[in-house]
């Protein structure tokens, strides 16, 4: 056996939030794999009993930064299942809309900022920009388009404050929507382009086989690309409503991090985000994305994680293709939202964030206060099946040099657009009548 | 007043990080809308966009040796050289000295950046500003009000041929 050696990453770069990678592996293999998330916990879950039912969607937009639409999504539909709201076809296509700002906005942050790098070979967005300049620019200019979305809808680009239970506070005129269709018909062209450019890359060899094939989950809508709504399903089976998400997933805490890792019972690690969106729902993208994922030869299912970057780029292209369809059909909302009023009940929600699958579930008493709130954010999800990467990946790769061997690591990472401080929200806390012990 | 942006970086939720939002929140009540003011978590990219071709001032917190908690340094941030953030990871992989470089090389920089970096201590989650930090944001504020309450950003010249 040959001597041990250890990959050692302290800080992660070109991830949202605070994590470190630690690897020991030799010759024969690899022997241990810890994706650490030493961000502190933020105990999101917990400061919200108590609040105002209303309330959770603001409140757990603040989880994060880069996308607090999906946190508001979710919230405000586990609230309206609590509550027995179905929003109208209207507002659920607003709210459709102001998600598609939020994949842009995210995506391309992801694949200009964070990603292409890997891929053009330097350490940082800012070196590649000083050869590239055009990439960064376009970036930058895709990424306004769908902050312009995210600021009309939801008031301003970052934290949006516009939506709420029931609908939203107030909705754009059709002209409003007009001025935002000419923004966005720009963007898609270079969308496009972008889609070109990112199939153009070259990815690392990386396909598993056998029983280590992964299993992708996410949304299934029989008529739409899942952003709000559908069933929870994967490739190997699994089809379930998502009032039944907790009886088939399950949280564990891993000593060495202080997020929670989500597993499928007795079956293990999945892989939620852009791929499995794209592997489970390729049918139900629009005929312009179909059409181009044809002219670029990228197929219809995609094994290797090194290619999310030409499947988030597609994502993108659809969202700007989905955007200008609901523009083109947006009927005003004659009312902004639904009331309710609040009774004790329980409510679950599942929506696609850029990431993935976010699932969100509340309790409420009779008063419309929260009781209890559980988040399951996608990294969460998505951090077992990261580790499982690394320990496959390393054995094909020992013989590059240590350094590049580090590299390659922190790519397959940032494969998965990891968000640190969506997956530290959690809270684990037990109380005991007469003497309350956090801990 | 009406080419200048005010921008702060930092966590609210996050100690004597939370200055820039604090001044921010103070500075609201007295521009009434007149002024954009944006509270940046860390979004450089969007910095980019928000800052591209305008006057701004940039509110932040920073640790700086040889610097007393509450201590305001005063940069001219397109002329003096802005030192890396202490935090090694950002939301987004970039530091306000990146995004300056960045925005040199995509041409996304602002017309005038005044940054107005706060010297903090405790930049623990949950925790509040400090009474030495917050001392130092009504002295920002005060500096903010007075750089945009005359034409040119600065103290009327009163020095007559």
């Amino acid at each position: 056996m040959g001597k041990s050696k250890t990959i050692k990453v302290d800080y992660l770069a070109r991830v949202e939030g605070e994590g470190a990678l630690y690897i020991r592996y030799d010759d024969s293999g690899v022997h241990d794999v810890k994706l650490k998330i030493f961000e502190p916990p933020r105990f999101f879950e917990g400061f919200m009993r108590g609040r105002d039912y209303r309330e959770a969607p603001d409140i757990t937009a603040r989880i994060c930064g880069i996308c607090p639409v999906a946190y508001q999504m979710s919230a405000l539909h586990a609230m309206e299942d609590a509550l027995g709201l179905a929003p109208t076809p209207e507002l659920r296509a607003l709210r459709r809309l102001i998600y598609c700002g939020e994949w842009i906005e995210s995506h391309v942050l992801h694949i200009y900022m964070l990603h292409a790098p890997d891929f053009l070979g330097y350490d940082s967005a800012v070196a590649m920009a000083r050869d590239h300049p055009n990439i960064v620019q376009d970036g930058l200019e895709i990424k306004k388009a769908g902050n312009s979305i995210v600021r009309l809808l939801g008031g301003r680009e970052i934290h949006p404050i516009n939506v709420r239970v029931g609908g939203f506070y107030r909705v754009p005129d059709p002209g409003e929507l007009g001025k935002l269709r000419e923004t966005l018909e720009r963007a898609q062209e270079m969308a496009a382009d972008m889609v070109r450019w990112a199939a153009s890359l070259s990815f690392p060899r990386f396909e598993r086989a056998g029983e280590e094939t992964y299993e992708f989950v996410a949304l299934s809508h029989p008529d739409e690309y899942p952003m709000n709504e559908g069933r929870v399903v994967s490739n190997k089976g699994l089809d379930i409503a998502v009032h039944e998400y907790e009886q088939h997933f399950q949280e564990e805490h891993v000593p060495y991090s202080n997020a929670l890792q989500c597993v499928l019972k007795e079956r293990g690690a999945y892989f939620v985000g852009p791929m499995a969106r794209y592997n489970l729902n390729f049918d139900r993208l629009s005929p312009r994305v179909k059409q181009l994922a044809g002219e670029i030869g990228f197929p219809r299912f995609c094994g290797n994680p090194f290619q999310s970057i030409v499947v988030r780029s597609l994502e993108v292209l659809y969202a700007f293709d989905e955007a200008l369809r609901l523009i083109d059909s947006y009927q005003q909302p004659s009312e902004a939202y639904l009331e309710a009023e609040p009774y004790a009940s329980r409510g679950c929600a599942a929506t696609e964030a850029p990431r993935g699958l976010l699932y969100h579930r509340y309790g409420i008493d009779e008063a419309g206060k929260i009781t209890d709130a559980r988040i399951v954010p996608p990294t969460s999800q998505n951090q077992k099946t990261i580790e499982e990467d690394l320990r496959l990946l390393l054995p094909q790769y020992l013989r590059l040099p240590e350094a590049q061997l580090q590299g390659l690591c922190e790519q397959a990472i940032r494969n998965y657009d990891p968000c640190i401080s969506c997956s530290t929200h959690f809270l684990q806390l037990h109380l005991e009548q007469g003497r309350g012990a956090l801990q | 007043m009406s080419g200048w942006t005010i921008i702060s970086l930092g966590s609210r939720f996050r100690g004597d990080d939370g200055v820039g939002p604090y001044v921010l929140d103070r500075l609201r009540g007295r521009f009434a809308g007149r002024v954009p003011l944006v509270e940046n978590g860390g979004d450089m990219p969007r910095l980019l966009q928000d800052w591209s071709g305008r006057w701004v001032c940039l509110v932040d917190a920073v640790i700086a040796e040889g610097h007393a908690v509450g201590d305001i340094i005063r940069l001219d941030g397109l002329v003096e050289a802005v030192a890396p953030s202490p935090c090694t990871t950002s939301s987004h992989g970039l530091n306000l000295a990146e995004a300056l470089e960045m925005g040199k090389v995509v041409g996304a920089l602002p017309a005038r950046l005044e940054i107005f970096a706060v010297c903090g201590a405790d930049f623990t989650t949950g925790t509040a500003l400090s009474r030495a930090v917050k001392s130092a944001a009504a002295s920002v504020e005060m500096e903010i009000l007075e750089l945009l309450a005359t034409p040119h950003g600065g103290p009327e010249c009163t020095n007559t041929p």
